[in-house]
C-alpha cells in the first residue's frame, strides 16, 4: 500500500489526471444534450416596422425516416434587435446558436437606414457566421422564411442555393454578409446584395389560406412595450411563394440606393471576366431576304483594361472580346432555331451586339454614376494602377464619390464566333 | 536525467515562439493602424529578432556550459542580475497570460459561448505545471512529437484560404507615424527567443548548427508572414473585424457552404500551440524565479505561477479588452527593455569577451613564436612548449568558462604541433 501511495505521489500527473476525470465525467455524462439547451438556427429573418422583428427559422433534429428536415420558425419582438432576439430565445425556449445560420434576410424597410448598424450587432455579439447569405426581399424577411419550407418541398431548393445561383451567374460576386462588409467599408461605400420577391402562392389565393397558424410563446417583453414579446409558429404555414428574378439591391453607406434588375446587372458585369452566358438579343437582322431577332450567347469574354490620366482626366480604356454563339433565330417563318453553319458574325450582327452592350453598360454606368455607388470597382483600378495621380485627383476634386462622374470611358467591343 | 535539448527540439521551441501571440488576434489588431503595410512591421521586427537569436548562439559558443544567471552575475554583479530575473520574470507572466487570454476568448466564442474560466483553468495549469516539473527536456520532446500535427494545421489553415476569392492588398498606404505606432504598440508580441537565453547552458550547440537554426526560424517566420499576407488577402478592408486569424482563414464563403465547417482542424492547431506557447512561458517564468530565489523549489516555483495567474487573470476576468489595451499601451515598455535593452546588455557582454578571447589568441600567436624560437635556440622539448603554451592559455583565459577554454587551448597546441599549423590557425572542436 506505501508503495503504491508513494508510487502516486512521484507521479502527480497520474493524480491529476484521476481528479479530472472524476471532476469532468460526471459533468459530460449528466449535462444535457447540447441541442436540448441549444436551438440551432439556420436562417435569419429581420423585419423592422415600429420595433424590430427577428424571426429564427430552427432546425430541430428529430428521428423520421424522411430526409426533409424538421424545422421551426421563431420569432420575438422588440425595441431594440438585442431586445427581439433575447425574446425570440424565450419564445424557442433555448439558447440561440447562429453558428449554422446560412441566410440571414433584411426586408426592404431596414434597408432604408444603415443596415450595417443593426447586422453588426448579431454578427459580431450574437456570433452570425460572417460566410451567411445575405439578401433582402420586398415584403417581410418573416414570410419569406415561412416560404422556404415550401420551396423546399416543392424544388428541393434551399434560399442559400437559389442565391448563390444568383451569385455565381449574375452578381458575379459573392452575396455573403463579408461581401456586404466589403463594400460597406470598401473605398466607395457600396455593394450589391441579393434579392428575392414573394407572391402569394395560386393556391392560397382562392382562401385556402393555412397560414398564419402561430401559437404564441415565450413570454411579454421586459420592456412591456405594447406588441413586443415572442412568436413561434409551424414553418408548414406559408401561403406565399418566392420569386426569383435575379434582381439585387444596391446599397450606398448601408442604404438601398437602387434596384437592380438583370439588364442592370448583365450592364454592370460587362467588364467583369468571369461574367458569362449572357443572352444578347439583336433585332431587325436581314436573313435571306427577311428580317429575323437574334438571341446570342456569350460564350466567352477577354477583358483588358487600361487606365491612365490624360490632361488631368481620368482616362478608362477598355478592350472588350467578345466570343458569341447563336442560340436563337426568331423570324416569320422559323422558330427556334440553333444552326452552327450560320454561327459566323456578321459585321451587321458584330455591329449591333456592339450597340446593345454599349447601350447596356452606359445605362448601368448612368445609374451607378447618379447613385454615386461605384460597385464596378472603377476607383479600386484607378488606385490599383495609377495610385499617386488618383490620390491628387480625387484630393482636388470632390473625392472618391464624384470620381466616378468624372472618368472618361472608351470601350471598344470585338465580336467573334466562339 | 540529462536536462539537455538537442538543436531540433530548440528549433521546434523557435517555431513555437514565433508563433506566440500572433496567429489570432494580432493581424486584426495591425490592420486597424498600419493596414497590410503591418506585413513590414513584422518583417522588420522579425529581423529584429533574428539578429536578437544570432547573439543568442554566439553568446553560447563564448559559454557553452554557462547558465545566462552566471555570466550576467560575473559582469553586473548580483542586485542587476536579479532586477533582470525580475523583469523576464514580469515579461514571460503577461506573456502567458496574454496567449491565454486570447485563445480563451476564441474558444468561449466558438464553442462555449459563456464564460467557463474555471474548467478553461483546471484543463490548462495541470498539463503546463507537469511540463515544468518535467523539465526542457521533458516538454521539448513532447513538442518535438506533436510538432509535425500542428505544422500540418497550420499549414491547412493556409492552404484552405486559397479556396476562397483572394486578391492582392494595398501597401504603402500610411505614413510612417502609423507605422511606428503600430510598431510600439505591438512589441510586446515579438521577442520570445529571449526564452533561448534561460536556457542557453541547456542547448546542446555546435559550430555547424547555425545553419539549422536558421532554418527552423526562417520556417516559423515565413509560415507568419504567409498567414498575415494570406489574411489580409482575403479580408482586406474587413481584417479589422475578424479576430482570430487561423480560425478566420478557414471560413469559407457562400460557394463552399456543403462543405461544412472545418473549424475543428483551426481549434486543434490552436488549443496544441497555445498549450505548448503556455508551457514556454511558464518555464520562463519558473527559470526567472529561480534566479531570484535560487533555493525555491520546482514545485513551489509552479506553483507560485498558478497563484500569479489566477490572480492576475481574476482581475482581467471579462476584460478581455482591458488585457488588450494594456498589452498595446503599457507592455511595450515592457518590452522595449526586455526585446531590446537587454540583447544591447548580451550583445556588450559579448564583444567585450570577444575582445578578451581575441586579445588571447594574439597572446598565443605570440607565445607560440617566442616559444618556437626559444625551441630553436635552447632545443627545449615539444613537450615543455606545450606546457608553457598552455599555462599561457590558463593566464589569459580569466573569462566565464575557464576549464572549457583551457583544455581547448591544450587541444589547440596539440594540434599545431601535430599539424605543424602557424600559431593560432587552430581549429576549435568541441
Amino acid at each position: 500500500m506505501k508503495s503504491k501511495i508513494k508510487y502516486f505521489t512521484t507521479h502527480p500527473m497520474i493524480l491529476i489526471l484521476v481528479i479530472i476525470l472524476i471532476f469532468f465525467t460526471p459533468l459530460a455524462l449528466f449535462s444535457p444534450g447540447e441541442n436540448k439547451e441549444r436551438g440551432i438556427v439556420i436562417a435569419v429573418g429581420i423585419d423592422k416596422t415600429t420595433e424590430y422583428e427577428v424571426s429564427l427559422l430552427t432546425f430541430i433534429p428529430t428521428a423520421n425516416q424522411s430526409y426533409k428536415e424538421q424545422t421551426s420558425l421563431i420569432s420575438g419582438k422588440g425595441q431594440s434587435l438585442g431586445e427581439a432576439i433575447y425574446n425570440a430565445q424565450i419564445a424557442m425556449g433555448r439558447r440561440i446558436g447562429l453558428a449554422h445560420a446560412k441566410t440571414t434576410v433584411v426586408s426592404e424597410s431596414m434597408l432604408e437606414d444603415d443596415i450595417c448598424k443593426s447586422i453588426d450587432y448579431i454578427s459580431r455579439i450574437a456570433s452570425l457566421p460572417e460566410n451567411t447569405v445575405f439578401i433582402s426581399t420586398d415584403k417581410s424577411a418573416k414570410e419569406l422564411l415561412q416560404a422556404n419550407d415550401s420551396l423546399v418541398s416543392k424544388t428541393g431548393l434551399k434560399l442559400e442555393q437559389v442565391i448563390n445561383y444568383n451569385a455565381e451567374n449574375l452578381y458575379i460576386s459573392d452575396t455573403s454578409l463579408e461581401a456586404f462588409y466589403k463594400g460597406y467599408f470598401g473605398r466607395t461605400h457600396s455593394s450589391i446584395i441579393g434579392s428575392l420577391k414573394l407572391k402569394e402562392s395560386p393556391s392560397s389565393q382562392g382562401g385556402n389560406s393555412s397560414g398564419e397558424s402561430g401559437t404564441q410563446g415565450g413570454g411579454e417583453s421586459s420592456s412591456g412595450s405594447s406588441g413586443s414579446g415572442a412568436q413561434a409558429s409551424s414553418s408548414g404555414s406559408a401561403k406565399m411563394e418566392i420569386e426569383n428574378n435575379g434582381d439585387a439591391i444596391l446599397l450606398k453607406n448601408g442604404k438601398m440606393v437602387a434596384k437592380l434588375d438583370v439588364d442592370m446587372l448583365n450592364g454592370m458585369n460587362i467588364l467583369n471576366p468571369r461574367s458569362k452566358h449572357q443572352i444578347i438579343n439583336i433585332e431587325d437582322i436581314e436573313k435571306d431576304d427577311q428580317l429575323v431577332n437574334m438571341g446570342y450567347r456569350v460564350a466567352d469574354k477577354k477583358v483588358i483594361i487600361n487606365t491612365k490620366f490624360e490632361n488631368g482626366y481620368p482616362l478608362f480604356v477598355a478592350e472588350l472580346i467578345l466570343s458569341v454563339d447563336l442560340v436563337e433565330i426568331e423570324g416569320v417563318k422559323e422558330g427556334l432555331k440553333v444552326n452552327t453553319e450560320f454561327s459566323n458574325v456578321t459585321n451587321e450582327v458584330a455591329t449591333k451586339i456592339e450597340h446593345k452592350v454599349k447601350q447596356q453598360f452606359t445605362k448601368s454606368l448612368n445609374l451607378i454614376r447618379e447613385c454615386k455607388a461605384d460597385v464596378m470597382g472603377i476607383n479600386d483600378t484607378f488606385h490599383r494602377n495609377n495610385r499617386k495621380e488618383y490620390e491628387k485627383y480625387i484630393r482636388d476634386n470632390g473625392g472618391v464619390d464624384e470620381f466616378l462622374n468624372n472618368v472618361i470611358f472608351k470601350l471598344n467591343i470585338l465580336v467573334q464566333p466562339d | 536525467m540529462k536536462d539537455t535539448i538537442s538543436i531540433r527540439q530548440v528549433g521546434v521551441l523557435m517555431i513555437l515562439c514565433i508563433f506566440a501571440n500572433k496567429i489570432l488576434l494580432l493581424p486584426s489588431l495591425m490592420y486597424e493602424t498600419s493596414k497590410a503595410d503591418s506585413l513590414w512591421i513584422i518583417l522588420f521586427l522579425f529581423a529584429i529578432d533574428l539578429l536578437v537569436l544570432t547573439l543568442i548562439f554566439k553568446l553560447k559558443t563564448i559559454y557553452p556550459t554557462t547558465k545566462l544567471y552566471d555570466i550576467l552575475q560575473n559582469k553586473i554583479g548580483k542586485v542587476l542580475t536579479k532586477i533582470i530575473y525580475l523583469i523576464l520574470l514580469v515579461f514571460f507572466m503577461f506573456k502567458a497570460l496574454l496567449v491565454f487570454s486570447v485563445t480563451y476568448v476564441y474558444f468561449k466564442h466558438q464553442i462555449y459561448k459563456q464564460d467557463l474560466i474555471w474548467i478553461a483553468l483546471i484543463s490548462c495549469l495541470p498539463v503546463i505545471n507537469h511540463a515544468v516539473m518535467c523539465g526542457v527536456r521533458g516538454f521539448s520532446r513532447t513538442m518535438e512529437l506533436f510538432i509535425g500535427i500542428v505544422l500540418t494545421g497550420f499549414i491547412a489553415c493556409l492552404a484552405f484560404s486559397l479556396f476562397t476569392p483572394i486578391s492582392m492588398p494595398y501597401f504603402f498606404v500610411n505614413q510612417g507615424k502609423d507605422l511606428l505606432t503600430s510598431c510600439y504598440r505591438h512589441l510586446f508580441s515579438f521577442g520570445d527567443y529571449i526564452f533561448l537565453l534561460l536556457i542557453i547552458d541547456k542547448i546542446e550547440f555546435k559550430r555547424g548548427d547555425f545553419k539549422r537554426i536558421y532554418k527552423y526560424a526562417f520556417s516559423g517566420i515565413i509560415l507568419t508572414l504567409l498567414l498575415f499576407f494570406l489574411f489580409y488577402s482575403k479580408y482586406q478592408v474587413t481584417a479589422f473585424m475578424h479576430n482570430n486569424a487561423l480560425a478566420d482563414l478557414l471560413v469559407f464563403s457562400v460557394e463552399f457552404n456543403a462543405v461544412g465547417r472545418l473549424d475543428i482542424i483551426a481549434m486543434l492547431t490552436i488549443l496544441f500551440i497555445t498549450l505548448f506557447q503556455l508551457e514556454i512561458f511558464c518555464y520562463g517564468f519558473y527559470e526567472s524565479i529561480r534566479g531570484i530565489f535560487p533555493l525555491l523549489k520546482k514545485f513551489y516555483a509552479t506553483i507560485t505561477f498558478d497563484i500569479i495567474f489566477g490572480l492576475l487573470y481574476y482581475i482581467f476576468i471579462g476584460k478581455f479588452e482591458i488585457m488588450v489595451a494594456f498589452a498595446s499601451h503599457y507592455l511595450p515598455i515592457l518590452a522595449i527593455v526586455v526585446n531590446y535593452a537587454f540583447p544591447i546588455l548580451i550583445l556588450i557582454i559579448y564583444l567585450i569577451d570577444m575582445r578578451k578571447v581575441k586579445k588571447n589568441r594574439e597572446n598565443v600567436y605570440i607565445s607560440q613564436d617566442e616559444i618556437s624560437k626559444s625551441n630553436q635556440n635552447t632545443n627545449l622539448s615539444s613537450d615543455e612548449s606545450n606546457v608553457a603554451l598552455s599555462n599561457q592559455d590558463q593566464a589569459s583565459s580569466e573569462h566565464g568558462d575557464k576549464q572549457k577554454e583551457n583544455s581547448l587551448s591544450e587541444k589547440a597546441s596539440t594540434l599545431n604541433n601535430q599539424s605543424g599549423l602557424k600559431g593560432g590557425e587552430y581549429e576549435i572542436k568541441d
